[in-house]
């Protein structure tokens, strides 16, 4: 019998504003399996990871290297992640 | 970058500079915002401007350049704080430039609901009875 062996991979996501005030930190650490977690998974583990940030979630998006990408975009593991969310200039 | 259009991001507040209007331009717009004095019955003494660079800048070139094209305009020059802007003080400036007058205005009410609701830039209230800020996100008290 084999066994599947799953490499992981700890990401840093930048916080800003509102939910860097509710998260009480600037930035979070995520586990990621490259080329397996997508950005929603990713979104899910921070809401995991910080409980205060969850009812911002379902508004917020992930940018990957400074670009927003849909949901289903799949993390390669070494790529520069931040919370979008909560916005609001002017 | 179009020669129509320029973004900054200052440290503070922005300043009231001068564009000179292009030839062309039947309508000259400015629109500036200011910080509020309170929020929410809450006595403020500034609001905190977060961007996310180099993406905050490319979001707003790309969006002054939708707009621009959408409305047909001759130029939209975008000056907006990030760091610390006492109320009373301008955090965010619009300069529209176009043919006629209902063109440019309907630009600048586009161009800023879209800022709002899209570009990575975030303020965090800072009130006058605590020394902390605490994060209130949508409904802070910024001019735009």
């Amino acid at each position: 019998m084999t066994r599947e062996t799953r490499t992981t991979v700890r990401m840093e996501v930048l916080l800003f504003g509102p939910q860097a005030a509710l998260a009480k930190v600037r930035a979070l650490s995520i586990e990621v399996v490259p080329g397996e977690t997508t950005c929603a998974d990713a979104l899910r583990e921070l809401g995991e990871a910080c409980e205060f940030l969850r009812d911002s979630l379902p508004a917020s998006r992930l940018a990957v290297n400074h670009a927003l990408v849909d949901a289903d975009v799949v993390l390669r593991g070494d790529e520069a992640l931040a919370l979008i969310g909560m916005v609001g200039g002017g | 970058m179009s020669a129509g259009i320029s973004v900054r991001l200052v440290e503070g507040p922005v300043n009231g500079d001068v564009v000179d209007a292009p030839r062309g331009a039947g309508a000259a717009l400015v629109f500036e915002g200011r910080v509020r004095p309170n929020e929410g019955g809450r006595l403020l003494e500034a609001l905190g401007y977060e961007a996310y660079s180099p993406m905050t800048e490319r979001q707003l070139e790309q969006l002054a350049a939708a707009v621009l094209e959408e409305h047909g305009l001759i130029g939209l020059h975008v000056d907006h704080s990030v760091g610390r802007v006492p109320i009373g003080a301008m955090s965010f400036r619009l300069v529209v430039h176009s043919a006629h007058r209902k063109s440019g205005l309907a630009a600048m009410d586009a161009f800023i609901d879209r800022m709002k609701r899209d570009v990575a830039l975030w303020k965090v209230p800072v009130y006058a009875d605590v020394s902390a800020s605490h994060g209130v996100g949508k409904g802070a008290a910024g001019g735009g």
